[in-house]
């Protein structure tokens, strides 16, 4: 699905984002990209998107190899993909409806197709009666829903969501990336790129942990379990609230990560 | 083509939804059509007057002395008005050039009528463009029967020179408003881009063809330029009498009335306003359309 060749991407200030970056994420899969700000996160998803040219390298994009590809086909590439933002990216003065049927629009669609697909989609994302609502009388967890319907509208075969959780609350956090495992379920591949340890972890899903512009480590896809490995830090465990942690004598985040996987193990092996 | 009606339609109601900045556009290209319209106007006055002038000034064309005027009408006058450029061709008889004569210098010439009549027959001879003036007199003399012809090939030269720069002064001040013209509206369509650049940056993500993020905004240019033409085609109706008056305090013209011109002002105002529409439009939107997701928000 995609396939990233030893690519690098310095950019003309000299900032060199991606060092010589080899990846292979197949169709179907479902993977968090992690990593500090300015660990090279946005460059990956970028050059995904073809809204940046690789330095050097080849990557691949649904077998076609994006590198060569003239601007003139980069629309139809993105077609085949959804792009959820940070920051929803919805169109104040548009209802929900024509925010997401806007995606269809801009691509030629009929407006009958327009409107049942559409209707679909919101039924999908729980959002069918807020359909003629505005995006500033949603909350962030329905507006991002709604950002996540349009980049689904178009039916792609891969979704990228860029920091989908960063402006909503923990609950609603969650609510996304259960919907985006849905979405996956179906056979969707979907990259999310996030900073927000806690909800990585809660998902058993492939990790590529990005720092540097280098891939300092990947879980691989979670059928491969021997190599998984649950990241819990110090750090992780001081900032738990003082009433749990007394309920937790004494444990190390080593002794946690052993016990995650354990649970990992049982599940499997109860499946 | 598919999608056309929708980006048609975006097109029209962003004229309305950025109405402050749309009247703003309009406005000013109304008066640079105003101006131009104008200019072309006065030009277009001046030079009829040139023309006029021009017809006014006739070449008198003596025959021979044995040519009478039966010869003179029935031979020689057809066969001049053959010939290419001539716009009149009037018969002027020696009887009627004496008796002009007598009248301007006084009885002195009353002896000379009938056979005494020393004068030639004639005819006065318009041209349609004098700046053709030489090849025609040389035409003309070429007719059997003709003796020699009233040189005003000066008068001629001076208003060919006049018609010309009155031209030329005309064109370059379209020109130079056409270029201010489309400028503006240049920059209306961009300032329009500017507040729509969050929607320009969602329709390429999600895959719209350049084609698909130009067109509206080439609409909305195009809107802007025939509500602008219609409007000054209206406006310079009004004006139109008090322009002329304003020339005339000056020189004084017989002007081309209104009517005469309002449809062919109108279609060109129209015409210009949609033009320098679309174009400003273009111009604009070919930064954008190379412009990829943050870099088209100025993230």
């Amino acid at each position: 699905m995609i396939q990233f060749k030893n690519v690098t991407k310095v950019y003309p200030s000299g900032t060199k984002a991606l060092d010589n970056v080899s990846i292979n994420i197949e169709k179907g899969e479902f993977v968090f990209i992690v990593g500090a700000s300015g660990a090279g996160k946005s460059t990956f998803l970028k050059l995904i998107m073809k809204e940046e040219q690789p330095t050097s390298g080849k990557l691949y994009v649904n077998g076609i190899n994006t590198t060569d590809m003239p601007k003139r086909r980069v629309p139809y590439l993105r077609r085949t993909m959804g792009i959820v933002f940070q920051d929803f990216r919805l169109i104040d003065k548009m209802t929900v409806f024509d925010n997401v049927a806007f995606a269809m629009r801009v691509i030629g669609a009929r407006p009958r197709a327009v409107k049942k697909r559409v209707h679909y989609i919101l039924g999908l994302v729980g959002l069918k009666d807020k359909a003629q609502s505005r995006p500033a009388e949603l909350s962030g967890g329905e507006q991002q829903r709604v950002s996540l319907a349009r980049a689904l509208v178009n039916n792609p075969t891969l979704i990228i969501a860029d920091e989908p959780t960063g402006n909503i609350d923990p609950e609603m956090s969650f609510e996304i990336i259960e919907l985006l495992n849905e979405i996956n379920k179906q056979g969707t591949t979907i990259i999310v790129v996030t900073h927000e340890h806690e909800l990585v972890h809660k998902f058993k899903n492939r990790v590529i942990e990005i720092q540097g512009g280098k891939v300092t480590s990947d879980t691989g896809a979670p059928s491969e379990k021997a190599e998984l490995t649950i990241e819990i830090s110090e750090e992780d465990l001081a900032e738990i609230p003082e009433e749990i942690a007394e309920e937790i004598p004494d444990v190390t985040a080593e002794e946690l990560n052993r016990e995650a996987l354990r649970e990992i193990d049982g599940e499997a092996a109860d499946e | 083509m598919r999608g056309f009606g929708y980006l048609t339609k975006e097109g029209i109601k962003s004229v309305w939804n950025n109405r402050m900045m749309s009247a703003a556009s309009i406005g000013v290209l109304v008066s640079c059509l105003l101006i131009t319209g104008a200019a072309m106007l006065i030009s277009m006055n001046v030079k009829n007057v040139v023309d006029q002038v021009g017809k006014d000034n006739q070449v008198t064309v003596f025959l021979k002395e044995d040519i009478d005027s039966v010869q003179a009408v029935q031979k020689i006058g057809p066969e001049i008005r053959k010939l290419d450029n001539i716009a009149s061709c009037e018969f002027y008889s020696k009887e009627e050039a004496i008796t002009e004569w007598e009248e301007e210098l006084g009885p002195l010439f009353s002896e000379l009528q009938g056979q005494e009549n020393p004068l030639p027959n004639a005819f006065h001879v318009a041209m349609v463009d004098l700046s053709q003036y030489e090849d025609t007199v040389n035409n003309i003399k070429a007719v059997e029967g003709v003796d020699i012809i009233s040189d005003r090939s000066d008068i001629a030269k001076r208003l060919t020179d006049l018609n010309r720069l009155v031209t030329q002064v005309g064109m370059w001040l379209v020109l130079a408003l056409g270029i201010i013209s489309l400028f503006i509206i240049s920059n209306s369509v961009r300032m329009t881009m500017y507040s729509r650049r969050f929607e320009i940056s969602i329709m390429k993500s999600v895959g719209a063809t350049n084609h698909f993020v130009r067109t509206p905004f080439v609409i909305e240019g195009i809107v802007l330029g025939l509500i602008s033409g219609v409007l000054a085609s209206v406006i310079i109706a009004f004006l139109y009498e008090a322009m002329i008056n304003a020339v005339k305090y000056i020189v004084p013209i017989t002007e081309i009335p209104y009517s005469d011109l309002a449809v062919n002002m109108s279609i060109g105002f129209v015409v210009f306003g949609m033009i320098v529409g679309a174009i400003g439009a273009l111009i604009s939107i070919g930064r954008y359309l190379n412009m990829e997701g943050g870099e088209i928000l100025g993230w």
